[in-house]
């Protein structure tokens, strides 16, 4: 009874803003909007040069009882001794989860826990990152903590040997999921083989590890002159600097500086790469030659590559592979710019085997097209807007100001232009469609493309009688079948695999 | 200042310090509208959730929420054509011609179950009639293509500087979000309440395509994708929790745009719907703006039903034993409780007890007894039941049952040992540091009350923390022995599976047609995973008493089945 009543009353209302709903446009063009200014955050604001050695970003903000301390190291895999893969890795994972000088690895673990803290670290290819995030009220022991995993890490060997445990039986896992062999086979052919990237671990290299090696490895690149430190949250300034100072200051041991990383990457010969997989969607990636991210054409790559395939749904595509034929759920490109050597310019899809083909002719249209027509003013406005108005995010959390600044000092950017983001939006603002097609045609060349294929190779091959494409038709080299790895030493398998050595 | 409640919060009950300020307001026409303004950055997380999802459904049509999910990026009768007429025109009859074409697919079924065809997806397997149809329907999409404006929808938003628009679904709920630059709430507001006024459904049969590939994405081509979706579809009995969100691969290219039209007139009403903002406006002119553009959203008819199908007690334990291309796995689910259900806060306890490098399963598998090299606890509260899961990865040498065992041998000691008070308050401040950490950004706190909203009472999202401090050791062993039962659980082993020989090289293969070799590869992996001997035995059987009535072309097929599943019994046997 009282529904009824309530169901009628709303009716009646419901015609009231019905009245002025007149006023309300029919499309949004015809909306307008206030005016919204915005400028970015000055690094020079944030920026302090520790006494002690590293260059440090301090943002305050009393928002919440929290602070995160972000320490950058210079060091990577690249620093590997040959035959040591794993090495950088596991000095990253063990240095906070091994135990201190002090402290066994469960004192550390425990006391962090009931602080409700985390104290995480890792070594990347060409990055360390130790973090600690925690309420600003333990500030003073959460730094102490910090400074003793960075000085005096134990690298216990029982927490080795278990890492080491789970490492190996990640890589059993290797030929399991066809992404996992699709990003090893892509890394292969867009680096070479003997890139040190590709220096993959296996069981050899990481059963040589030993607990002085990883000893070597944190006291040769663990020092503060190799550190960029990020600092956010609820703290005082000055008080922030001398903590900093202390916790960075009178270093037990001295370290190096890293030799340059080294670039002489060497890309796959052009051709289609096919690696069988028994499973009901094949995945692709299309492969050109990249450049580095201070190429002077980048600005006007990342616009290009926006209206081809960054974009999401305004990119042409998703529109054509995704919207158009239904034949992928995700279907992109991206340009990455590598900060050390030029990383490729890869187009990624997933669809049934049987649309393989035909869905890599439309990536490879639509490369051809944007080489040789100019992009509509209309798509090239959605891209540009997309990028100057959506400007703010990279700095909407004082977190990200203090990393994004401190990965500039890093990365040498800050160095080389101290004004860059405060110029940016004006470059992105200024490319042209002539701009655009230049770039195109001179960054993409169809003719170079290196097409990796994992998938079931018969179903592949046989293609869709609606729309024949052979695999051949889709790059200017040859057919190459590629062997699936064993997972544990990465030497080709025949192709018919035996069952993964027990262990 | 801060750190003096930080220290109340972590020692006392809660101290209100970190109480999210949401605004909540009730439009005439059912909308309810939650606002937490919060300044820092000029920008806005906006979006809604509609109280539907997989839920809902009924056999026949799973998948059809999160389907409708993706529909609601097509556009409106201004946002996406040229022709708003003549577009209506081309989609009522792209509609007639797809009824001729469903009529086709009843008889695809019908020869798929007399066996005459293995797989009636193949494109060989198209009827005459059906590929005729399909030309008239391409014709028709492309006179619809030639007016369309491409991703219209999208393409305004990012013009405007929007970002990050998405959307998603799950068994409970269909939540839509967006980030929009602080000057341009009008703009949300007219592009979400335009869409939930007049949505037009175009492309509706490529987009099912599309989500199609998106289970092959998710599920199908992932290493044990398809026994996770089987386990949860044994671990459920009654409950339509059992079938999985984007839908069984039957069910997806069956669904109708029909279908789709009366899912948005019983769920898509306004009293269905939640309006949620966060970020840098004005509570009063966002209130004016969205009730003068929601406003004008008539109220449904009637409320939308209700799931009111109840979970029925577990009488047996369950088990499911797969064989992968995984590593040896153990995965242990218990029904539990629904979210907001007082036995839930204990629960999240005991999930945390479990959990993380210092938690119990860690210390007492990992590195205590050495069997396990990963491991996980989860309180999955969902609205209408929950569930209460552990779950490790088997260390070499050691053997599935083994860390069975040991896991139970957790629990047990947790239920009958007392929890030491530092560690129940360790656990404690992880949960109350959390509640800071939720607070970082715009769409962090977004999300975290659509969630809530969705799943029942957004409320929740401030009072949950401090039911969580109250909980007491007694409350997580009389859950632990409530829940945590033999009869209430289903226990999910995963081993290895061993790697099937290519079948090129299979000699046994060498007299098929090449187009023959794949649907025999799909049936030996079956073979293959076969472990009931019973079950092998008798097909066997019946292979032999068919044999000699088979067609010439399938005789040498049938041959080489035969052998298989011979070898595969010898195996079997052999391992007994």
């Amino acid at each position: 009874m009282f529904r009824l009543i309530l169901v009628r009353t709303i009716c009646l209302l419901g015609v009231v803003p019905r009245l002025f709903s007149a006023e309300i446009p029919d499309r949004p063009e015809k909306l307008t909007f206030p005016e919204s200014r915005y400028e970015p955050p000055v690094p020079a604001e944030y920026r302090v040069p520790l006494q002690a050695g590293p260059i440090a970003y301090l943002v305050p903000d009393t928002e919440l009882p929290l602070v995160n301390v972000q320490v950058l190291v210079r060091c990577g895999s690249y620093l590997e001794p040959v035959g040591r893969a794993g090495l950088a890795d596991f000095t990253g994972h063990l240095l906070v989860r091994g135990g201190t000088a002090n402290r066994s690895p469960e004192e550390l673990e425990e006391r962090l826990a009931f602080l409700a803290a985390g104290l995480t670290s890792g070594i990347g290819d060409e990055q360390g990152t130790v973090n600690l995030n925690l309420l600003s009220k333990d500030l003073t022991e959460g730094l102490q903590l910090l400074r003793e995993v960075l000085t005096s890490p134990r690298f216990e060997t029982n927490r080795l040997n278990l890492y080491r445990q789970q490492i190996i039986q990640g890589m059993q896992q290797r030929n399991d999921d066809s992404a996992d062999i699709e990003a090893r086979e892509q890394a292969l052919l867009s680096y070479g083989p003997d890139f040190w990237s590709n220096h993959f671990t296996t069981l050899k290299s990481v059963e040589s590890i030993t607990p002085e090696d990883l000893r070597d490895f944190h006291r040769k690149w663990f020092h503060p002159t190799n550190f960029v430190v990020a600092v956010n949250g609820d703290f005082d300034r000055t008080k922030m600097i001398a903590a900093l100072e202390t916790v960075f200051g009178n270093w037990p041991f001295s370290g190096t500086v890293p030799p340059p990383i080294p670039t002489n990457t060497v890309l796959a010969k052009p051709g289609v790469y096919v690696v069988n997989k028994e499973v009901n969607q094949g995945r692709v990636s299309v492969l050109l030659p990249g450049v580095k991210r201070n190429d002077p054409d980048f600005i006007a790559i990342q616009v290009m590559n926006d209206i081809l395939g960054g974009g999401g749904f305004t990119s042409r595509i998703m529109n054509r592979v995704r919207s158009d034929e239904g034949l992928a759920y995700g279907a992109s490109s991206q340009f990455p710019g590598g900060v050390n050597f030029a990383k490729p310019f890869e187009a990624a899809f997933q669809s049934k085997s049987r649309t393989v083909t035909y869905a890599s002719s439309i990536i490879l249209d639509e490369i051809n097209r944007i080489s040789s027509t100019p992009v509509s003013n209309e798509e090239l406005q959605t891209a540009k807007r997309s990028f100057i108005d959506t400007f703010p995010e990279h700095f909407n959390t004082k977190g990200k100001v203090a990393t994004t600044f401190a990965r500039d000092e890093f990365t040498g950017r800050y160095a080389q232009t101290p004004d860059f983001w405060r110029t940016w939006r004006g470059k992105v603002e200024a490319v042209t469609a002539e701009d655009v097609k230049r770039v195109a045609a001179k960054h993409l060349h169809p003719d170079e493309a290196i097409i990796l294929i994992v998938g079931q190779q018969d179903e592949i091959t046989k293609g869709h009688p609606d729309h024949p494409v052979k695999l051949a038709q889709l790059a200017s080299g040859k057919v190459t079948e590629l062997p699936l790895r064993d997972p544990l030493t990465l030497e080709p398998l025949p192709s018919t695999p035996p069952a993964a050595p027990a262990k | 200042m801060w750190g003096w409640l930080a220290v109340l919060a972590l020692s006392a009950p809660f101290a209100t310090a970190q109480q999210i300020p949401i605004v909540e307001r009730q439009l005439p026409n059912g909308f309810k509208l939650l606002l937490v303004e919060r300044r820092g950055e000029p920008r806005i997380s906006g979006g809604w959730v509609a109280r539907v999802g997989s839920a809902n459904e009924r056999p026949g049509i799973t998948g059809i929420a999160h389907l409708f999910e993706h529909m609601m990026f097509k556009g409106t009768p201004t946002l996406g054509t040229k022709d708003a007429k003549r577009d209506q025109e081309l989609i009522a009859e792209q509609e007639r011609v797809r009824d001729l074409m469903r009529q086709e697919e009843v008889i695809l079924r019908s020869r798929l179950r007399r066996g005459e065809t293995d797989d009636i997806t193949a494109p060989e397997s198209k009827t005459d009639r059906y590929r005729e149809l399909e030309a008239d329907f391409k014709k028709l999409l492309d006179e619809q293509r030639s007016l369309m404006v491409k991703n219209e929808f999208d393409r305004v938003y990012t013009l405007a500087g929007a970002s990050g628009m998405n959307a998603f679904t799950t068994e409970d709920m269909t939540g839509y979000f967006i980030n929009v630059p602080a000057n341009k709430l009008e703009l949300w507001a007219w592009m979400e309440s335009e869409r939930l006024l007049r949505p037009v459904f175009r492309e509706f049969y490529s987009e099912r395509d599309v989500v199609f590939e998106e289970r092959r994405m998710r599920i199908e081509s992932r290493p044990t994708g398809k026994f996770q979706e089987q386990f949860t579809a044994m671990f459920w009995d009654a409950h339509p929790y059992n079938w999985p969100v984007i839908g069984w691969p039957s069910d997806i290219p069956a669904i109708s745009k029909a279908q789709a039209d009366e899912f948005y007139r019983l769920y898509y009403q306004p009293q269905n719907i939640t309006l949620i903002l966060v970020g840098d406006f004005q509570t009063a002119e966002a209130e004016a703006v969205v009730t003068r553009y929601f406003g004008r959203i008539p109220a449904g008819q009637q409320p939308p039903p209700e799931v009111t199908t109840l979970e029925i007690p577990s009488y047996a334990e369950k088990r499911f034993n797969a064989e992968a291309e995984t590593n040896p796995e153990v995965e242990i689910q218990w029904r539990t409780v629904a979210f907001q259900h007082r036995d839930g806060y204990a629960l999240e306890v005991l999930q945390q007890l479990l959990n993380g490098r210092t938690g119990r399963l860690y210390k007492g598998l990992v590195r205590g007894r050495e069997i396990a090299t990963e491991v996980y606890a989860n309180q999955d509260s969902r609205k209408w039941a929950g569930a209460f899961g552990i779950g490790a990865e088997v260390k070499d040498g050691h053997t599935p049952a083994e860390v069975e065992t040991a896991l139970y041998a957790e629990l047990e000691k947790l239920r009958t040992e007392p929890i030491p008070p530092e560690e129940l308050q360790k656990v404690k401040n992880q949960f109350a540091a959390g509640e800071y950490r939720k607070l970082s950004a715009n769409f962090p706190i977004f999300v975290g009350i659509l969630q809530n909203e969705g799943l029942g009472d957004w409320h929740e999202i401030n009072d949950g923390g401090q039911k969580i401090q109250a909980v007491t050791t007694a409350e997580v062993q009389r859950v632990v022995g409530k829940y945590l039962t033999r009869e209430n659980r289903a226990v999910a082993t995963y081993t290895r599976k061993a790697s099937a020989p290519a079948a090129d090289q299979d000699p046994d293969l060498a007299g098929l047609a090449p187009d023959q070799l794949p649907a025999i590869r799909r049936v030996l992996s079956v073979i293959q995973a076969e472990k009931d001997l019973g079950k092998l035995k008798a097909n066997l059987a019946a292979m032999e008493a068919q044999s000699a009535n088979a067609d010439p072309k399938r005789q040498q097929f049938q041959k080489i089945l035969k052998k298989k599943v011979a070898e595969r019994i010898a195996t079997l046997d052999q391992k007994k």
